[in-house]
Protein backbone atom coordinates (compact mmCIF):
# COMPACT_ATOMS: atom_id res chain seq x y z
CA UNK A 1 0.00 0.00 0.00
CA UNK A 2 2.89 2.34 0.74
CA UNK A 3 3.50 3.07 -2.95
CA UNK A 4 0.16 4.66 -3.60
CA UNK A 5 0.28 6.63 -0.35
CA UNK A 6 2.87 8.97 -1.80
CA UNK A 7 0.75 10.06 -4.74
CA UNK A 8 -1.80 12.22 -2.91
CA UNK A 9 0.93 13.60 -0.68
CA UNK A 10 3.25 14.94 -3.39
CA UNK A 11 1.19 17.99 -4.29
CA UNK A 12 1.34 19.55 -0.83
CA UNK A 13 5.07 18.86 -0.78
CA UNK A 14 5.50 21.11 -3.80
CA UNK A 15 3.31 23.77 -2.25
CA UNK A 16 5.31 23.55 0.91
CA UNK A 17 8.59 24.17 -0.88
CA UNK A 18 7.11 27.20 -2.53
CA UNK A 19 5.87 28.73 0.68
CA UNK A 20 8.56 27.35 2.90
CA UNK A 21 6.19 25.69 5.34
CA UNK A 22 6.97 23.21 8.04
CA UNK A 23 7.64 19.50 8.12
CA UNK A 24 4.52 19.22 10.24
CA UNK A 25 2.33 20.02 7.30
CA UNK A 26 3.95 17.31 5.18
CA UNK A 27 3.33 14.73 7.88
CA UNK A 28 -0.28 15.83 8.17
CA UNK A 29 -0.80 15.51 4.42
CA UNK A 30 0.82 12.06 4.34
CA UNK A 31 -1.64 11.13 7.07
CA UNK A 32 -4.54 12.49 4.97
CA UNK A 33 -3.20 10.46 2.03
CA UNK A 34 -3.05 7.23 4.02
CA UNK A 35 -6.58 7.80 5.20
CA UNK A 36 -7.73 8.53 1.66
CA UNK A 37 -6.20 5.26 0.50
CA UNK A 38 -7.79 3.22 3.29
CA UNK A 39 -11.20 4.78 2.61
CA UNK A 40 -11.15 4.49 -1.18
CA UNK A 41 -8.71 1.71 -2.10
CA UNK A 42 -11.12 -1.15 -1.21
CA UNK A 43 -13.62 0.32 -3.68
CA UNK A 44 -10.98 0.68 -6.38
CA UNK A 45 -9.77 -2.84 -5.66
CA UNK A 46 -13.32 -4.10 -6.18
CA UNK A 47 -13.48 -2.34 -9.54
CA UNK A 48 -10.24 -3.99 -10.73
CA UNK A 49 -11.28 -7.31 -9.25
CA UNK A 50 -14.53 -7.17 -11.21
CA UNK A 51 -12.59 -7.00 -14.49
CA UNK A 52 -10.32 -9.98 -13.91
CA UNK A 53 -10.60 -13.63 -14.79
CA UNK A 54 -10.94 -16.20 -12.02
CA UNK A 55 -7.28 -17.25 -12.57
CA UNK A 56 -6.03 -13.70 -12.17
CA UNK A 57 -8.05 -13.21 -8.99
CA UNK A 58 -6.76 -16.42 -7.46
CA UNK A 59 -3.15 -15.88 -8.54
CA UNK A 60 -2.49 -13.49 -5.67
CA UNK A 61 -1.34 -10.48 -7.68
CA UNK A 62 -3.82 -8.13 -6.09
CA UNK A 63 -2.17 -4.92 -7.31
CA UNK A 64 -1.95 -5.98 -10.94
CA UNK A 65 -4.38 -4.78 -13.57
CA UNK A 66 -6.14 -7.49 -15.56
CA UNK A 67 -4.28 -8.59 -18.73
CA UNK A 68 -7.47 -8.33 -20.72
CA UNK A 69 -10.30 -6.35 -19.19
CA UNK A 70 -13.05 -8.88 -18.72
CA UNK A 71 -16.11 -6.88 -19.62
CA UNK A 72 -17.96 -10.15 -19.99
CA UNK A 73 -18.07 -10.34 -16.19
CA UNK A 74 -20.48 -7.44 -16.45
CA UNK A 75 -22.35 -9.14 -19.26
CA UNK A 76 -22.69 -12.20 -17.00
CA UNK A 77 -23.85 -10.09 -14.09
CA UNK A 78 -26.43 -8.18 -16.13
CA UNK A 79 -27.43 -11.19 -18.22
CA UNK A 80 -30.79 -12.68 -17.38
CA UNK A 81 -32.09 -9.21 -16.62
CA UNK A 82 -32.07 -9.66 -12.85
CA UNK A 83 -30.06 -6.52 -12.28
CA UNK A 84 -32.51 -4.32 -14.19
CA UNK A 85 -35.37 -5.93 -12.34
CA UNK A 86 -33.81 -5.21 -8.91
CA UNK A 87 -32.89 -1.71 -10.02
CA UNK A 88 -36.38 -0.85 -11.21
CA UNK A 89 -37.89 -2.28 -8.01
CA UNK A 90 -35.56 -0.08 -5.96
CA UNK A 91 -36.41 2.95 -8.09
CA UNK A 92 -40.12 2.27 -7.69
CA UNK A 93 -40.08 1.68 -3.93
CA UNK A 94 -37.72 4.57 -3.21
CA UNK A 95 -39.55 7.12 -5.34
CA UNK A 96 -43.00 6.25 -3.97
CA UNK A 97 -41.57 6.39 -0.44
CA UNK A 98 -39.97 9.79 -1.10
CA UNK A 99 -43.19 11.20 -2.52
CA UNK A 100 -45.20 9.80 0.39
CA UNK A 101 -42.78 11.09 3.02
CA UNK A 102 -42.70 14.60 1.56
CA UNK A 103 -46.46 14.80 1.08
CA UNK A 104 -47.46 13.48 4.50
CA UNK A 105 -44.75 15.08 6.61
CA UNK A 106 -45.06 18.52 5.02
CA UNK A 107 -48.82 18.49 5.70
CA UNK A 108 -48.19 17.51 9.31
CA UNK A 109 -45.34 19.97 9.79
CA UNK A 110 -47.52 22.75 8.37
CA UNK A 111 -50.34 21.96 10.80
CA UNK A 112 -47.98 21.67 13.78
CA UNK A 113 -46.23 24.98 13.17
CA UNK A 114 -48.81 27.25 11.53
CA UNK A 115 -52.27 26.39 12.91
CA UNK A 116 -53.66 27.95 16.06
CA UNK A 117 -54.53 24.84 18.11
CA UNK A 118 -53.68 23.34 21.46
CA UNK A 119 -52.14 20.01 20.62
CA UNK A 120 -49.43 20.93 18.12
CA UNK A 121 -46.64 20.39 20.64
CA UNK A 122 -48.14 17.08 21.79
CA UNK A 123 -48.13 15.76 18.23
CA UNK A 124 -44.58 16.98 17.80
CA UNK A 125 -43.54 15.17 20.97
CA UNK A 126 -45.05 11.92 19.71
CA UNK A 127 -42.98 12.22 16.55
CA UNK A 128 -39.83 13.04 18.53
CA UNK A 129 -40.28 9.95 20.71
CA UNK A 130 -40.31 7.83 17.59
CA UNK A 131 -36.83 8.89 16.57
CA UNK A 132 -35.39 6.84 19.43
CA UNK A 133 -37.24 3.64 18.55
CA UNK A 134 -35.04 1.03 16.88
CA UNK A 135 -36.48 -0.43 13.70
CA UNK A 136 -35.60 -3.99 14.75
CA UNK A 137 -38.13 -3.87 17.59
CA UNK A 138 -40.95 -3.61 15.07
CA UNK A 139 -39.85 -6.27 12.55
CA UNK A 140 -41.70 -9.18 14.07
CA UNK A 141 -45.02 -7.47 14.88
CA UNK A 142 -45.01 -5.78 11.47
CA UNK A 143 -44.56 -9.14 9.79
CA UNK A 144 -47.52 -10.56 11.70
CA UNK A 145 -49.64 -7.47 10.91
CA UNK A 146 -48.75 -7.57 7.22
CA UNK A 147 -49.45 -11.27 7.04
CA UNK A 148 -52.92 -10.66 8.46
CA UNK A 149 -53.47 -7.79 6.04
CA UNK A 150 -52.36 -10.08 3.22
CA UNK A 151 -49.76 -7.63 1.97
CA UNK A 152 -46.67 -9.59 2.98
CA UNK A 153 -44.38 -10.07 -0.01
CA UNK A 154 -45.69 -7.00 -1.86
CA UNK A 155 -43.99 -3.66 -2.36
CA UNK A 156 -46.64 -2.11 -0.12
CA UNK A 157 -45.18 -4.01 2.85
CA UNK A 158 -41.93 -2.10 2.29
CA UNK A 159 -43.30 1.31 1.31
CA UNK A 160 -45.63 1.65 4.32
CA UNK A 161 -43.02 1.07 7.06
CA UNK A 162 -40.40 3.01 5.08
CA UNK A 163 -42.66 6.07 5.03
CA UNK A 164 -43.56 5.59 8.69
CA UNK A 165 -39.93 5.37 9.80
CA UNK A 166 -38.85 8.39 7.78
CA UNK A 167 -41.65 10.69 8.98
CA UNK A 168 -40.30 11.66 12.45
CA UNK A 169 -37.02 13.11 11.17
CA UNK A 170 -38.80 14.66 8.16
CA UNK A 171 -41.51 16.34 10.24
CA UNK A 172 -38.79 17.56 12.57
CA UNK A 173 -36.66 19.09 9.80
CA UNK A 174 -39.64 20.60 7.96
CA UNK A 175 -41.31 22.07 11.03
CA UNK A 176 -37.99 23.51 12.15
CA UNK A 177 -37.92 25.45 8.90
CA UNK A 178 -41.61 26.33 8.65
CA UNK A 179 -41.56 27.84 12.12
CA UNK A 180 -39.22 30.55 10.79
CA UNK A 181 -41.52 31.71 7.97
CA UNK A 182 -42.95 35.10 9.02
CA UNK A 183 -46.64 35.21 9.97
CA UNK A 184 -47.26 38.29 7.82
CA UNK A 185 -47.20 36.11 4.73
CA UNK A 186 -50.29 34.25 5.87
CA UNK A 187 -51.97 37.43 7.10
CA UNK A 188 -51.73 39.03 3.69
CA UNK A 189 -52.75 35.78 1.98
CA UNK A 190 -55.87 35.60 4.12
CA UNK A 191 -56.65 39.24 3.23
CA UNK A 192 -56.44 38.25 -0.40
CA UNK A 193 -58.96 35.52 0.31
CA UNK A 194 -56.72 32.46 0.05
CA UNK A 195 -57.88 29.30 1.83
CA UNK A 196 -55.72 27.04 3.99
CA UNK A 197 -54.92 24.56 1.25
CA UNK A 198 -54.10 27.39 -1.12
CA UNK A 199 -51.71 28.94 1.43
CA UNK A 200 -50.05 25.58 1.92
CA UNK A 201 -49.69 24.80 -1.76
CA UNK A 202 -48.78 28.19 -3.20
CA UNK A 203 -46.88 29.85 -0.36
CA UNK A 204 -45.49 27.45 2.25
CA UNK A 205 -44.44 24.61 -0.04
CA UNK A 206 -42.54 26.76 -2.55
CA UNK A 207 -40.49 28.51 0.13
CA UNK A 208 -39.78 25.19 1.87
CA UNK A 209 -37.85 23.71 -1.04
CA UNK A 210 -34.43 23.65 0.74
CA UNK A 211 -35.56 21.55 3.72
CA UNK A 212 -37.62 19.38 1.37
CA UNK A 213 -34.40 18.67 -0.55
CA UNK A 214 -32.75 17.66 2.72
CA UNK A 215 -35.63 15.30 3.46
CA UNK A 216 -35.39 13.87 -0.06
CA UNK A 217 -31.70 13.13 0.33
CA UNK A 218 -32.05 11.53 3.75
CA UNK A 219 -34.96 9.41 2.59
CA UNK A 220 -33.18 8.37 -0.58
CA UNK A 221 -29.98 7.25 1.16
CA UNK A 222 -31.81 5.42 3.94
CA UNK A 223 -34.41 3.68 1.81
CA UNK A 224 -32.27 2.89 -1.22
CA UNK A 225 -29.83 0.99 1.00
CA UNK A 226 -32.36 -0.65 3.31
CA UNK A 227 -31.76 -4.36 3.51
CA UNK A 228 -33.24 -5.96 6.64
CA UNK A 229 -36.92 -5.16 6.07
CA UNK A 230 -36.63 -6.05 2.39
CA UNK A 231 -35.06 -9.41 3.28
CA UNK A 232 -37.72 -10.05 5.92
CA UNK A 233 -40.91 -9.00 4.14
CA UNK A 234 -40.11 -9.89 0.52
CA UNK A 235 -39.57 -13.39 -0.79
CA UNK A 236 -40.37 -13.38 -4.51
CA UNK A 237 -37.45 -12.93 -6.85
CA UNK A 238 -39.25 -10.37 -9.03
CA UNK A 239 -40.04 -8.03 -6.11
CA UNK A 240 -36.56 -7.82 -4.55
CA UNK A 241 -34.91 -4.42 -4.20
CA UNK A 242 -31.28 -3.87 -5.14
CA UNK A 243 -29.48 -4.53 -1.80
CA UNK A 244 -31.43 -7.74 -1.24
CA UNK A 245 -30.96 -8.66 -4.91
CA UNK A 246 -27.20 -8.14 -4.66
CA UNK A 247 -27.17 -10.35 -1.59
CA UNK A 248 -29.04 -13.20 -3.26
CA UNK A 249 -27.01 -12.93 -6.47
CA UNK A 250 -23.76 -13.15 -4.56
CA UNK A 251 -24.88 -16.15 -2.52
CA UNK A 252 -25.91 -17.99 -5.69
CA UNK A 253 -22.83 -17.37 -7.84
CA UNK A 254 -20.21 -18.38 -5.34
CA UNK A 255 -17.62 -19.56 -7.90
CA UNK A 256 -17.65 -16.87 -10.59
CA UNK A 257 -15.64 -14.28 -8.64
CA UNK A 258 -15.44 -11.74 -11.42
CA UNK A 259 -19.19 -11.71 -11.98
CA UNK A 260 -19.78 -11.30 -8.24
CA UNK A 261 -17.41 -8.34 -8.23
CA UNK A 262 -19.18 -6.90 -11.25
CA UNK A 263 -22.57 -7.26 -9.58
CA UNK A 264 -21.28 -5.53 -6.44
CA UNK A 265 -19.94 -2.67 -8.55
CA UNK A 266 -23.28 -2.41 -10.33
CA UNK A 267 -25.03 -2.50 -6.96
CA UNK A 268 -22.98 0.45 -5.72
CA UNK A 269 -23.04 2.36 -8.99
CA UNK A 270 -26.40 4.22 -8.81
CA UNK A 271 -25.58 5.78 -5.44
CA UNK A 272 -22.01 6.60 -6.49
CA UNK A 273 -23.24 8.37 -9.65
CA UNK A 274 -25.72 10.40 -7.66
CA UNK A 275 -23.02 11.18 -5.10
CA UNK A 276 -20.70 12.46 -7.82
CA UNK A 277 -23.42 14.80 -9.04
CA UNK A 278 -24.71 15.97 -5.68
CA UNK A 279 -21.87 15.36 -3.21
CA UNK A 280 -22.16 18.68 -1.45
CA UNK A 281 -25.95 18.54 -1.17
CA UNK A 282 -25.78 14.98 0.13
CA UNK A 283 -23.16 15.68 2.78
CA UNK A 284 -25.08 18.77 3.92
CA UNK A 285 -28.31 16.81 4.03
CA UNK A 286 -26.77 13.97 6.02
CA UNK A 287 -25.29 16.41 8.54
CA UNK A 288 -28.65 18.16 8.88
CA UNK A 289 -30.26 14.78 9.47
CA UNK A 290 -27.67 13.81 12.07
CA UNK A 291 -27.62 17.12 13.88
CA UNK A 292 -31.36 17.40 14.08
CA UNK A 293 -31.84 13.75 14.94
CA UNK B 1 -49.13 33.57 17.80
CA UNK B 2 -50.24 31.66 14.76
CA UNK B 3 -52.82 33.40 12.61
CA UNK B 4 -54.42 30.42 10.92
CA UNK B 5 -57.62 29.54 12.76
CA UNK B 6 -59.04 26.46 11.11
CA UNK B 7 -61.74 23.93 11.81
CA UNK B 8 -61.10 20.66 13.53
CA UNK B 9 -61.66 18.84 10.26
CA UNK B 10 -58.95 20.78 8.51
CA UNK B 11 -56.48 20.04 11.27
CA UNK B 12 -57.41 16.36 11.06
CA UNK B 13 -56.96 16.36 7.29
CA UNK B 14 -53.45 17.75 7.65
CA UNK B 15 -52.18 15.81 10.66
CA UNK B 16 -54.00 12.50 10.76
CA UNK B 17 -52.73 10.76 7.60
CA UNK B 18 -49.15 11.16 8.73
CA UNK B 19 -49.77 10.58 12.42
CA UNK B 20 -51.95 7.51 11.94
CA UNK B 21 -49.53 5.79 9.59
CA UNK B 22 -46.71 6.53 11.97
CA UNK B 23 -48.53 5.42 15.14
CA UNK B 24 -49.84 2.25 13.48
CA UNK B 25 -46.51 1.16 12.04
CA UNK B 26 -44.05 2.33 14.70
CA UNK B 27 -45.75 2.74 18.06
CA UNK B 28 -48.31 -0.02 18.01
CA UNK B 29 -45.78 -2.66 16.86
CA UNK B 30 -43.56 -1.75 19.79
CA UNK B 31 -46.50 -2.18 22.17
CA UNK B 32 -47.37 -5.48 20.48
CA UNK B 33 -43.76 -6.50 20.88
CA UNK B 34 -43.84 -5.73 24.60
CA UNK B 35 -46.99 -7.81 24.91
CA UNK B 36 -45.78 -10.78 22.89
CA UNK B 37 -42.59 -10.77 24.93
CA UNK B 38 -44.71 -12.27 27.69
CA UNK B 39 -45.98 -15.13 25.52
CA UNK B 40 -44.78 -18.57 24.63
CA UNK B 41 -45.63 -18.44 20.95
CA UNK B 42 -44.22 -19.78 17.69
CA UNK B 43 -46.07 -17.23 15.53
CA UNK B 44 -48.62 -19.63 14.07
CA UNK B 45 -50.20 -21.85 16.72
CA UNK B 46 -51.81 -21.02 20.04
CA UNK B 47 -49.97 -18.72 22.39
CA UNK B 48 -49.64 -19.10 26.13
CA UNK B 49 -49.13 -16.26 28.61
CA UNK B 50 -45.96 -16.90 30.59
CA UNK B 51 -45.37 -13.54 32.33
CA UNK B 52 -41.71 -12.77 32.75
CA UNK B 53 -40.52 -16.30 31.98
CA UNK B 54 -38.92 -15.17 28.69
CA UNK B 55 -36.94 -12.52 30.52
CA UNK B 56 -35.87 -14.92 33.24
CA UNK B 57 -34.69 -17.32 30.56
CA UNK B 58 -32.92 -14.50 28.72
CA UNK B 59 -30.97 -13.31 31.78
CA UNK B 60 -30.22 -16.64 33.43
CA UNK B 61 -30.52 -19.47 30.96
CA UNK B 62 -29.40 -18.33 27.51
CA UNK B 63 -25.76 -19.03 26.75
CA UNK B 64 -25.82 -16.68 23.74
CA UNK B 65 -27.44 -13.63 25.35
CA UNK B 66 -24.69 -12.26 27.63
CA UNK B 67 -21.81 -12.76 25.18
CA UNK B 68 -23.98 -11.14 22.49
CA UNK B 69 -24.68 -8.18 24.79
CA UNK B 70 -20.96 -8.00 25.55
CA UNK B 71 -20.12 -7.86 21.84
CA UNK B 72 -22.75 -5.17 21.31
CA UNK B 73 -21.00 -3.02 23.90
CA UNK B 74 -17.60 -3.98 22.47
CA UNK B 75 -18.71 -2.57 19.14
CA UNK B 76 -20.15 0.52 20.83
CA UNK B 77 -16.94 0.94 22.81
CA UNK B 78 -14.70 0.74 19.75
CA UNK B 79 -16.96 3.14 17.94
CA UNK B 80 -17.07 5.72 20.74
CA UNK B 81 -13.49 5.43 21.98
CA UNK B 82 -11.63 4.82 18.72
CA UNK B 83 -13.71 5.94 15.76
CA UNK B 84 -15.18 9.18 17.12
CA UNK B 85 -11.90 10.50 18.64
CA UNK B 86 -9.98 9.69 15.42
CA UNK B 87 -12.71 11.48 13.48
CA UNK B 88 -12.39 14.53 15.74
CA UNK B 89 -8.62 14.52 15.31
CA UNK B 90 -8.91 14.29 11.52
CA UNK B 91 -11.60 17.00 11.48
CA UNK B 92 -9.37 19.37 13.45
CA UNK B 93 -6.42 18.67 11.13
CA UNK B 94 -8.52 19.21 8.01
CA UNK B 95 -9.97 22.48 9.22
CA UNK B 96 -6.47 23.69 10.15
CA UNK B 97 -4.43 22.59 7.12
CA UNK B 98 -6.69 22.19 4.13
CA UNK B 99 -7.89 25.25 2.30
CA UNK B 100 -10.33 23.46 -0.02
CA UNK B 101 -11.57 20.63 2.17
CA UNK B 102 -14.58 19.53 0.11
CA UNK B 103 -12.80 16.88 -1.93
CA UNK B 104 -11.11 15.30 1.07
CA UNK B 105 -14.21 15.28 3.28
CA UNK B 106 -16.51 13.93 0.59
CA UNK B 107 -14.02 11.21 -0.34
CA UNK B 108 -13.79 10.07 3.27
CA UNK B 109 -17.57 10.13 3.36
CA UNK B 110 -18.13 7.93 0.29
CA UNK B 111 -18.34 4.54 2.07
CA UNK B 112 -21.13 5.90 4.30
CA UNK B 113 -23.66 6.15 1.50
CA UNK B 114 -23.03 2.67 0.11
CA UNK B 115 -25.36 -0.16 0.93
CA UNK B 116 -24.29 -2.38 3.81
CA UNK B 117 -24.78 -5.35 1.49
CA UNK B 118 -22.18 -4.03 -0.95
CA UNK B 119 -19.81 -3.08 1.87
CA UNK B 120 -20.28 -6.41 3.63
CA UNK B 121 -19.76 -8.48 0.50
CA UNK B 122 -16.78 -6.38 -0.55
CA UNK B 123 -15.07 -6.98 2.79
CA UNK B 124 -16.02 -10.63 2.77
CA UNK B 125 -14.09 -10.85 -0.49
CA UNK B 126 -11.18 -8.90 1.02
CA UNK B 127 -11.14 -11.26 4.02
CA UNK B 128 -11.32 -14.41 1.86
CA UNK B 129 -8.51 -16.98 2.11
CA UNK B 130 -5.67 -16.18 -0.31
CA UNK B 131 -6.62 -19.19 -2.40
CA UNK B 132 -10.00 -17.54 -2.99
CA UNK B 133 -8.54 -14.17 -3.94
CA UNK B 134 -8.74 -12.43 -0.54
CA UNK B 135 -6.62 -9.28 -0.52
CA UNK B 136 -5.50 -9.15 3.11
CA UNK B 137 -4.20 -12.70 3.17
CA UNK B 138 -2.49 -12.22 -0.20
CA UNK B 139 -0.73 -9.11 1.10
CA UNK B 140 0.38 -10.95 4.23
CA UNK B 141 1.77 -13.83 2.16
CA UNK B 142 3.68 -11.46 -0.13
CA UNK B 143 5.16 -9.76 2.91
CA UNK B 144 6.28 -13.18 4.11
CA UNK B 145 3.94 -13.11 7.07
CA UNK B 146 2.23 -16.40 6.26
CA UNK B 147 1.72 -17.15 9.92
CA UNK B 148 -0.41 -14.00 10.28
CA UNK B 149 -2.95 -15.14 7.74
CA UNK B 150 -6.31 -16.01 9.14
CA UNK B 151 -9.57 -17.21 7.88
CA UNK B 152 -10.83 -13.90 9.20
CA UNK B 153 -14.56 -14.47 9.27
CA UNK B 154 -14.68 -18.11 10.26
CA UNK B 155 -12.28 -18.21 13.20
CA UNK B 156 -14.40 -17.51 16.29
CA UNK B 157 -11.72 -15.42 18.03
CA UNK B 158 -11.00 -12.97 15.22
CA UNK B 159 -14.35 -12.88 13.41
CA UNK B 160 -15.99 -10.25 15.62
CA UNK B 161 -12.99 -7.92 15.31
CA UNK B 162 -13.00 -8.37 11.54
CA UNK B 163 -16.64 -7.26 11.48
CA UNK B 164 -16.05 -4.36 13.89
CA UNK B 165 -13.20 -3.12 11.70
CA UNK B 166 -15.54 -2.91 8.71
CA UNK B 167 -18.11 -1.00 10.73
CA UNK B 168 -15.46 1.46 11.94
CA UNK B 169 -14.17 1.82 8.38
CA UNK B 170 -17.58 2.50 6.88
CA UNK B 171 -18.75 5.16 9.33
CA UNK B 172 -15.47 6.96 10.04
CA UNK B 173 -16.26 9.43 7.25
CA UNK B 174 -19.66 10.17 8.75
CA UNK B 175 -18.16 11.27 12.05
CA UNK B 176 -15.40 13.22 10.30
CA UNK B 177 -18.06 15.06 8.31
CA UNK B 178 -20.26 15.81 11.34
CA UNK B 179 -17.41 17.12 13.46
CA UNK B 180 -15.77 18.98 10.62
CA UNK B 181 -19.06 20.80 10.02
CA UNK B 182 -19.20 21.52 13.75
CA UNK B 183 -15.72 23.06 13.71
CA UNK B 184 -16.57 25.12 10.61
CA UNK B 185 -19.51 26.61 12.46
CA UNK B 186 -17.33 27.98 15.26
CA UNK B 187 -17.12 31.74 14.57
CA UNK B 188 -13.70 32.73 13.22
CA UNK B 189 -13.45 35.88 15.38
CA UNK B 190 -13.13 33.73 18.50
CA UNK B 191 -9.90 32.29 17.10
CA UNK B 192 -8.72 35.76 16.14
CA UNK B 193 -9.39 37.04 19.64
CA UNK B 194 -7.52 34.07 21.06
CA UNK B 195 -4.59 34.72 18.74
CA UNK B 196 -4.24 38.19 20.23
CA UNK B 197 -4.25 36.62 23.67
CA UNK B 198 -1.49 34.29 22.52
CA UNK B 199 -3.47 31.07 21.97
CA UNK B 200 -2.69 29.46 18.62
CA UNK B 201 -2.48 25.99 17.14
CA UNK B 202 -3.15 23.16 19.52
CA UNK B 203 -3.60 25.53 22.42
CA UNK B 204 -6.49 27.13 20.56
CA UNK B 205 -7.91 23.67 19.89
CA UNK B 206 -7.68 22.75 23.55
CA UNK B 207 -9.39 25.88 24.85
CA UNK B 208 -11.72 26.83 21.97
CA UNK B 209 -12.41 23.97 19.57
CA UNK B 210 -12.96 21.24 22.15
CA UNK B 211 -15.35 23.17 24.43
CA UNK B 212 -17.23 24.70 21.51
CA UNK B 213 -17.67 21.37 19.76
CA UNK B 214 -19.12 19.51 22.75
CA UNK B 215 -22.73 19.61 21.41
CA UNK B 216 -21.66 18.24 18.01
CA UNK B 217 -19.38 15.71 19.65
CA UNK B 218 -22.38 14.55 21.65
CA UNK B 219 -24.32 13.95 18.44
CA UNK B 220 -21.46 11.81 17.13
CA UNK B 221 -21.33 9.82 20.36
CA UNK B 222 -25.09 9.27 20.45
CA UNK B 223 -25.14 8.24 16.81
CA UNK B 224 -22.25 5.84 17.22
CA UNK B 225 -23.69 4.30 20.37
CA UNK B 226 -27.24 3.92 19.10
CA UNK B 227 -25.90 2.82 15.72
CA UNK B 228 -23.81 0.12 17.38
CA UNK B 229 -26.71 -1.12 19.48
CA UNK B 230 -28.82 -1.45 16.37
CA UNK B 231 -26.20 -2.48 13.85
CA UNK B 232 -26.87 -5.92 12.69
CA UNK B 233 -27.37 -5.63 8.97
CA UNK B 234 -23.59 -5.76 8.54
CA UNK B 235 -23.38 -8.82 10.76
CA UNK B 236 -26.29 -10.50 8.99
CA UNK B 237 -24.60 -9.89 5.64
CA UNK B 238 -21.09 -10.90 6.67
CA UNK B 239 -21.50 -13.77 9.13
CA UNK B 240 -25.16 -14.16 10.10
CA UNK B 241 -23.96 -14.28 13.72
CA UNK B 242 -21.72 -17.30 13.14
CA UNK B 243 -19.41 -19.17 13.41
CA UNK B 244 -21.26 -20.79 16.31
CA UNK B 245 -22.67 -17.47 17.60
CA UNK B 246 -19.16 -15.97 17.77
CA UNK B 247 -20.32 -12.73 16.12
CA UNK B 248 -23.86 -12.58 17.46
CA UNK B 249 -24.93 -9.24 18.87
CA UNK B 250 -28.23 -8.50 20.62
CA UNK B 251 -30.15 -7.64 17.49
CA UNK B 252 -28.83 -10.52 15.39
CA UNK B 253 -29.66 -12.87 18.27
CA UNK B 254 -33.17 -11.39 18.31
CA UNK B 255 -33.47 -11.86 14.55
CA UNK B 256 -32.25 -15.44 14.59
CA UNK B 257 -34.53 -16.36 17.49
CA UNK B 258 -37.59 -14.77 15.86
CA UNK B 259 -37.17 -15.65 12.24
CA UNK B 260 -35.00 -18.76 12.15
CA UNK B 261 -35.87 -20.55 15.39
CA UNK B 262 -39.48 -19.31 15.21
CA UNK B 263 -39.51 -18.37 18.90
CA UNK B 264 -41.69 -15.29 18.44
CA UNK B 265 -42.36 -14.74 22.12
CA UNK B 266 -38.74 -15.03 23.08
CA UNK B 267 -37.60 -12.91 20.14
CA UNK B 268 -40.07 -10.21 21.16
CA UNK B 269 -38.69 -10.22 24.68
CA UNK B 270 -35.18 -9.60 23.32
CA UNK B 271 -36.56 -6.86 21.03
CA UNK B 272 -38.25 -5.19 23.99
CA UNK B 273 -35.01 -5.35 25.94
CA UNK B 274 -33.22 -3.72 22.98
CA UNK B 275 -35.75 -0.87 22.76
CA UNK B 276 -35.42 -0.32 26.50
CA UNK B 277 -31.60 -0.23 26.34
CA UNK B 278 -31.71 2.24 23.45
CA UNK B 279 -33.99 4.64 25.33
CA UNK B 280 -31.95 4.30 28.51
CA UNK B 281 -28.65 4.85 26.68
CA UNK B 282 -29.94 8.01 25.00
CA UNK B 283 -31.05 9.37 28.37
CA UNK B 284 -27.74 8.54 30.07
CA UNK B 285 -25.60 10.05 27.30
CA UNK B 286 -27.74 13.21 27.28
CA UNK B 287 -27.41 13.46 31.06
CA UNK B 288 -23.61 13.04 30.99
CA UNK B 289 -23.20 15.63 28.27
CA UNK B 290 -25.47 18.16 29.95
CA UNK B 291 -23.08 18.01 32.93
CA UNK B 292 -20.10 18.39 30.62
CA UNK B 293 -21.82 21.34 28.96
CA UNK B 294 -22.34 23.04 32.30
CA UNK B 295 -18.73 22.59 33.27
CA UNK B 296 -17.53 24.31 30.14
CA UNK B 297 -20.00 27.21 30.08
Amino acid sequence: MSQSVLIPATKPVIEQRRRGLSVKKTIVFIFFGILLVTQLYPLLWLLIYSLKTNEEILSGSFFAFPAIWQWENYANAVGGGKYWNYLSNSLFVTSITMAGVIFLSSLAAFAITRFRWKYGQVVMLIFLLGMMIPMQGTLLPLMVIFKNMNILNTHLSLILPYIAFQTPISVFILSGFMRTIPQEIEESAIMDGAGVFRIFRSIILPVSVPPIMTVCILTFINIWNEYIMAATFISSEKLKTLPFGVYSFVSQYSVNYGAIGAFLVLGALPVIIIYFLLAEKITKGMVAGAVKG
Amino acid sequence: MNVLKVSRWTIAAFVLPCLLLYVCLVFIPILVSIYSGTLDWNGIGASKFVGFANYTKMFTNDSVFWPALGRTFLLAGFSMLVQVPIALFVAILISRYVRKPNFLVSSYFLPVILSVVVIGQLWKTIYNPASMGGMINQILIQLGLDSWTHSWLTEPKVAIFAVILVSLWQYLGYHILIQFTGIQNIPADIYEAAKIDGAEGFKADRYITLPMIVPIFKISVVLSFIGSLQSFDLIMVMTGGGPAHATDVISSHMYNMSFLSMKYGYGSAIATFLVFVCLLATLIINFLFSRLDKRYS
